[in-house]
């Protein structure tokens, strides 16, 4: 049975999904960070839409510098850090840096918010990556504003699947 | 390492002047459980990994980290704060499993 061409099944997955959404940001998660639920296992298009919807993301490399190996011996073990170049005032700053890996499946590594105390939009870590691919990083700014970089880093072993 | 779990690092920098930007790095030693798989599904149950991680300067909470099961053994992370008065540098680390693991460094401006 179709509703405008929408099967009935669709329709509760849609539904149960909207309330997973819903619930996801507060309560203990929200408590214990807002990835302590596993994020889904998803295509790194599907992560960036469920963050940004369907804001548009601008193309950052005038503003971001974003460092990692070209090779990594290790992919349980490699070296990011990204740097804005943004003033930090409570008028100008930027809110929030996304790093994200193509190839993992739960693309969002992390999500670093910041604050005009932080001085510099600066952050570095030491990320999983589970395969050759793209890693991005992107800025939001305070006034809801986004810019991406991507890099390719090449994977010699594994991460295994972060 | 034969470090113990828990245990917290913060590296700032010896001198600072006052009024700049100084960077620092937080390290804890934590397995950050990857998720485990068997026969290509991912096996339910509660995987221990930090998913928070709060930056504290002189009292207040100057940036906050949402991390994931992405982020390699002994997570470490690079911040940077704009450094005003001589006083603590506080970094907390929360897991899934409770765990709440808290470091400083004392900030002593020129």
């Amino acid at each position: 049975m179709t509703l405008r061409g929408v099967t009935r099944r669709e329709v509760f997955r849609g539904a149960a999904a909207a309330a997973v959404a819903a619930a996801w940001p507060h309560g203990r998660a929200r408590a214990q960070g807002f990835l302590a639920n596993l994020a889904p296992e998803e295509p790194v298009e599907k992560t960036l839409q469920r963050l940004f919807g369907s804001r548009p993301i601008k193309d950052g490399s005038q503003v971001i510098t974003l460092e990692l190996p070209l090779i990594a011996e290790d992919g349980g073990n490699v070296a990011l850090s990204v740097e804005v170049r943004s003033p930090m005032t409570p008028q100008s700053y930027v809110k929030a840096i996304y790093v994200l890996s193509d190839k993992n499946p739960r693309p969002l590594n992390a999500r670093f918010n910041l604050t005009p105390a932080c001085g510099q939009a600066y952050v570095a870590a030491n990320l999983r990556l589970a395969d050759t691919g793209d890693v991005r990083a992107v800025a939001e700014m305070q006034d809801g504003a986004l810019f991406m970089v991507k890099q390719s880093v090449r994977v010699v072993v594994a991460g295994c699947a972060a | 390492m034969s470090a113990e779990m828990g245990q917290v690092k913060i590296r700032v920098p010896g001198s600072i002047a006052r009024g700049s930007v100084a960077r620092a790095r937080a390290l804890v030693i934590h397995p950050n459980e990857r998720v485990e798989r068997k026969d290509g599904k991912w096996v339910e149950r509660n995987h221990r990994f930090v998913s928070r991680v709060v930056v504290n300067y002189l009292g207040l909470d100057i940036a906050e980290f949402d991390t994931s099961t992405s982020i390699g053994e002994n997570p470490s992370f690079g911040f940077a704060f704009r450094v005003t008065e001589p006083g603590t540098l506080k970094v907390t680390f929360f897991d899934t499993h409770g765990g709440r693991f808290e470091g400083a460094a004392e900030v002593k401006p020129a």
